[in-house]
């Protein structure tokens, strides 16, 4: 099983290859990556099902909350954390 | 007494209402609507906004940079004329031009290339496009707008309504700056005013929200705070575009993509609150908290 500096990693390695500022923005796991617009909404969508082929289960869209994707530690928070508990 | 019923705001002195969804104003009606202009002028004013006189239409050009057509193809309304020529122009006169249904029958069409404006704020970006800001700009103008809906209510939901907006394109920090204090200074102006109205965060009205990414970006990071008028209407919004207008049409401030932010006031709807709050005999406007300091 993947561990959680394994899967935040990844999750960096994503966003830094996915956004248009990737080379020039330095990623941190708490870096607002919507605030400082390192993912619009054209990618936001990829990382949803990038976040579902790492956890092999589905994001329900809808019940989305805001601030859910605000830093890599947030998303681990939301959608990595509970399973990684059991 | 107050007017609480749609169906007596048709009463109204001065507000002729018409089916379409647009309304003629005169007497009273258009006092309280050049009074309510002259507010937010003076407003707008107050952070030396410039003031700008827009267009009607709008190109589909520009529009389409900002996926509109993809986000809002339920709103937009289109400005069409016959295709020029004499053969086509004859086919029109000489056949039924109108349905005893008043359904023009038209016959070819011109390429339709423009809209017609759907928000007072993108002809500011359309025109700042390819510019290097020295400093912030403040923006203001009053925009005759066009959102077709399923049905319409006087003041409430039209077609045609006008909606001032007093505009930030700068930096983050300046555009937060900028955002922060409207709504400070507005909510001040709410409870002085004794005007049942709060701030609520909003999304904008997307065709097919489920399916668009930039709804869900909304619902990840809200930008729209909305004036919610008795817990129904919103009179106006605060909105913050972050870089998005900057990007799409190359703004540039401080060596990155420019940030923008408005606040919008939609005049019939502030109208309509107005009148349900205190009927005809609307108190002086408090003063706008610090005004001479925005």
């Amino acid at each position: 099983m993947k561990t959680e500096t394994d899967i935040k990693s990844q999750l960096r390695e994503w966003i830094s290859s996915a956004s248009k500022k990737g080379g020039k923005v330095a990623i941190s796991d708490d870096t607002p990556i919507i605030e400082q617009r390192i993912i619009t909404s054209l990618q936001v969508m990829d990382l949803i099902l990038y976040i579902e082929q790492l956890t092999d289960g589905s994001v329900d869209v809808e019940s989305l909350k805001p601030g859910a994707f605000r830093d890599v530690n947030t998303i681990y928070k939301n959608f990595f954390e509970a399973s990684n508990d059991n | 007494m107050t007017i609480e019923q749609s169906t007596q705001l048709a009463d109204l002195d001065g507000l002729i209402w018409q089916d379409n969804g647009q309304c003629v104003l005169t007497g009273k009606a258009l006092e309280l609507y050049l009074r309510l202009d002259a507010l937010f002028t003076q407003w707008a004013a107050s952070c030396a906004a410039e003031a700008w006189k827009l267009p009607t239409f709008i190109s589909a050009r520009e529009l389409a940079r900002l996926d509109y057509f993809h986000s809002f193809p339920h709103l937009v309304t289109m400005p069409v004329t016959l295709a020029c020529g004499d053969a086509n122009l004859k086919l029109f006169t000489e056949g039924q031009p109108i349905t005893q249904d008043g359904v023009l029958q038209l016959t070819e069409l011109s390429p339709v290339k423009d809209v017609l404006t759907p928000a007072t704020c993108y002809h500011f970006y359309i025109a700042h496009q390819g510019k290097s800001l020295a400093a912030p700009k403040y923006l203001t103008a009053c925009g005759n707008c066009f959102r077709r809906e399923t049905h319409y209510l006087p003041l409430q939901r039209q077609w045609n309504f006008n909606m001032r907006e007093i505009v930030c394109i700068g930096s983050s920090d300046e555009v937060t700056r900028f955002l922060d204090s409207w709504k400070v200074r507005l909510q001040q102006f709410f409870a002085d005013a004794n005007l049942d109205v709060l701030f609520e965060n909003a999304t904008d009205p997307f065709f097919n929200p489920s399916r668009n990414p930039k709804y869900l970006m909304q619902k990840l990071d809200p930008v729209k705070n909305e004036m919610v008028f008795r817990n129904h209407l919103a009179i106006g919004s605060i909105n913050f575009h972050r870089s998005y207008f900057g990007e799409a049409f190359a703004i540039m401030r401080d060596g990155e993509d420019a940030c923008s932010g408005c606040v919008a006031f939609g005049m019939e709807r502030w109208m309509y609150a107005l009148l349900v709050t205190f009927g005809l005999s609307i108190p002086e406007f408090p003063k706008l908290k610090d005004e001479a300091q925005i």
